[in-house]
């Protein structure tokens, strides 16, 4: 029992992170239609902007998380435009093709200004808990905490502000948008803006209890595409459950069952619903 | 349209000439007016995952390279300059394969390194029949020789050398209870198997496998949970230095107290630097470099903090290679040619005995067996006992 309560709360800070790191990855989507694929490489940047902040700037961490998604936000605001608003007429292979491009310069650029070290960020958070008779780090739960007042905060956002409920419409309708007057272009600006930030938030949390290095994004991203596949494209509480859903199944997996089938679940997950309910769990009827 | 076109075109045309030229420049600059030149040829990845890995394996090569050219190195009476030709395989077979043909044929090396299994095996299909070279092979699997490729030459240990002295070492200590939490690579299932007879066979008891791949797994907490629960008494884990300490703290961390087997691919000088060294204790693994007590063992520590990096410890990754270079250049003087593999190849066991001081850093090949292993007299594994003090203990390479 003590290893099942240990296990789940393994299982569901991995799955904060996979939220974060999933909900901009489907906000893209749902905006723009487009996979973006360099999603990953933008994870990396902000782990190595937070351990930036944290280890050469000397800032608290919580700050350099927060700094971090900041100055990734830009970084998505410039990929935007730079990378794929030339490209907004052209057909979708275009997209796939450039977003690779980006994901390649953003792994060299890495690798030239901080080299190919592996790299270990200290988080400041450390010492364990007791709860319900296990020790969990307090990291962990500072990842779950951060994940749910991100995921509150976010929804706030999407469904109460006039930015967010721009997002809505233009995932919704994107011509019936613009006529009512929303501009699809800052939208897709602040997408982008926010989907950066957030994964860097996703990065800035996981940091200290993993290594970073310039393809660390990789790893993330499989998953991060299974867990929008399995919660819907482009659907935010699709993300939600899918990111919680798959960080679960992989602990209890590699629990009950081995260490290879925790690696290999979230794939099982993904063709079983694309053979049951290819839309995705959560998905509202595909737009277009 | 068209004009569009051709007007991004341009800029392309004149980078691939540029990086054109750039290329051709490098192949055949270098020698600095007088005599020939010796290229030796690396194929390894210099992006991707195991960027760092090629890094630490060109660096070997390298400050061996510089070394040998400021002692001059005379053929047949005639002298040559050393250079490297370095090409990025991504850790990719096939790369690695197709690099090898470049480099013998586009750059003339006779001698090329390759420093990851799957390549090795690749560059061995093609080593002996068309275009033929001789591989350093950089990886600690025993299949490498045992293929009769006889233009192939293994530069460091067999990892089967350390089974014996390290299950002695804990089963000397009272441990029966073998946890199994390597890396789920090729390398880390061989090991795998490899421990599980040995400890077995020792009359050990050994748990179920809880292997993961260290590179694929974002959170290694469940994998070590799982690992413990079956109560081992040492634990079999070992992959990238890195990610190994982060394996070990977070078993100490979830209150585990016994012992680590370390797989060679992972070395105590790298692990100290990302974990509390005390989470260490009560482990063996491979000796590290800085503790030999080889005539050139000292110079190389300062030179790799002065010309490499002070960020990192220098280790068997460069040090192997760097005597590796020595011993391939040295055979080519013994030989009296630098063009025929098969004449360098059979000159390694006599040059091994004449190579200069300076390059024996840690346990330099006393021999060189008919099948190519090199074998040193002196090498040792490291054992941290519980206070967190090194002793050393003898390993047989076989």
């Amino acid at each position: 029992m003590t290893l099942f309560i240990q296990q789940f709360f393994n299982g569901l800070s991995l799955g904060g992170v996979y939220c974060l790191a999933a909900i901009g990855l489907t906000l893209v989507f749902g905006v723009l239609r487009i996979p973006n694929l360099a999603h990953g490489a933008l994870y990396m940047v902000g782990a190595y902007l937070t351990y930036f902040f944290l280890t050469s700037a000397g800032v608290p961490y919580i700050l350099a998380i927060a700094l971090a998604a900041l100055v990734l936000a830009g970084i998505g605001i410039g990929m935007e435009r730079v990378v794929f608003h030339p490209l907004r007429n052209a057909p979708h292979t275009h997209h796939m093709i450039a977003a690779a491009g980006a994901m390649f310069f953003l792994h060299s650029l890495v690798q030239a200004i901080w080299g190919a070290d592996f790299r270990r960020m200290e988080s400041p958070i450390t010492g364990r808990v007791e709860i319900l008779g296990t020790q969990v780090s307090w990291q962990r739960v500072t990842i779950v905490i951060t994940a749910v007042v991100v995921l509150i905060a976010l929804t706030w956002f999407i469904k109460k502000t006039v930015h967010g409920q721009s997002i809505e419409a233009v995932e919704q309708d994107r011509v019936g948008a613009s006529l009512v007057g929303i501009n699809p272009n800052r939208v897709s600006m602040l997408t982008f803006g926010l989907a950066a930030a957030l994964v860097a938030v996703a990065a800035g949390l996981v940091a200290p209890i993993n290594l970073i290095y310039p393809t660390m994004g990789d790893v993330i991203m499989v998953k991060v595409f299974a867990i929008i596949i399995l919660g819907g494209l482009g659907s935010i509480p699709g993300a939600i459950v899918g990111g919680f859903t798959l960080g679960l199944a992989e602990a209890m997996a590699t629990t009950y069952v081995s260490a290879v089938a925790g690696e290999v679940i979230a794939f099982v997950v993904l063709i079983l619903v694309l053979a049951i309910r290819p839309t995705g769990l959560l998905t509202k009827a595909v737009q277009r | 349209m068209s004009q569009k076109s051709r007007s991004t075109l341009r800029p392309l045309i004149a980078l691939s000439t540029v990086s054109l030229l750039a290329l051709t420049s490098c192949g055949n600059g270098g020698g600095d007016g007088e005599g020939g030149t010796i290229t030796i040829g690396v194929t390894g990845p210099q992006s991707g995952g195991g960027a760092l890995y090629g890094e630490n394996v060109e660096a070997g090569i390298r400050l061996a390279i510089d070394e040998l050219n400021e002692q001059g190195v005379t053929i047949d009476g005639e002298e040559y300059t050393v250079e490297m030709r370095a090409l990025d395989d991504e850790y990719q077979p096939n790369a690695a394969a197709t690099n090898a043909q470049r480099l013998v044929e586009q750059d003339d090396a006779s001698v090329v390194f390759v420093p990851h299994a799957g390549g090795i095996h690749a560059a061995q299909e093609i080593n002996t029949s068309r275009s033929e070279f001789l591989i350093g092979a950089y990886s600690s699997d025993r299949q490498i020789v045992e293929r009769d490729n006889e233009l192939t030459f293994m530069i460091p240990p067999t990892f089967a050398s350390y089974s014996e002295p390290f299950i002695e070492l804990f089963q000397d200590q009272g441990a029966e209870r073998l946890g199994l939490l390597a890396t789920a690579s090729e390398y880390g299932q061989q090991w795998t198997t490899m421990m599980t007879q040995d400890w077995e066979g020792a009359g050990g008891e050994v748990l179920s496998n809880n292997n993961f791949d260290y590179g694929a797994v974002s959170d290694f907490a469940s994998a070590v949970a799982s690992a413990l629960s079956e109560e081992p008494d040492v634990i079999l884990v070992g992959g990238p230095s890195q990610t190994t300490a982060l394996v070990i703290e977070e078993a100490r961390d979830q209150g585990y107290e016994g012992g680590f087997m370390i797989m060679d691919q992972a070395k105590f000088e790298e692990m100290e630097l990302f974990t509390d060294p005390e989470n260490l204790n009560n482990s063996a693994g491979p000796k590290p470099v800085a503790e030999f007590d080889d005539p050139g063992t000292d110079e190389l520590v300062e030179r790799f903090a002065e010309e490499i990096t002070e960020e990192r410890p220098l280790t068997a990754e460069t040090s192997l290679n760097f005597q590796a270079v020595a011993l391939v250049v040295k055979a080519m003087e013994v030989a009296g040619t630098h063009e025929d593999p098969t004449a360098i190849r059979e000159a390694l066991p006599e040059a091994a005995t004449e190579v200069d001081d300076v390059f024996r850093v840690s346990g330099f090949p006393d021999v060189v067996t008919d099948e190519g292993l090199l074998i040193s007299d002196t090498l040792e594994g490291a054992h941290r006992d519980s206070e967190g003090n090194y002793e050393y203990f003898p390993v047989e390479i076989e």
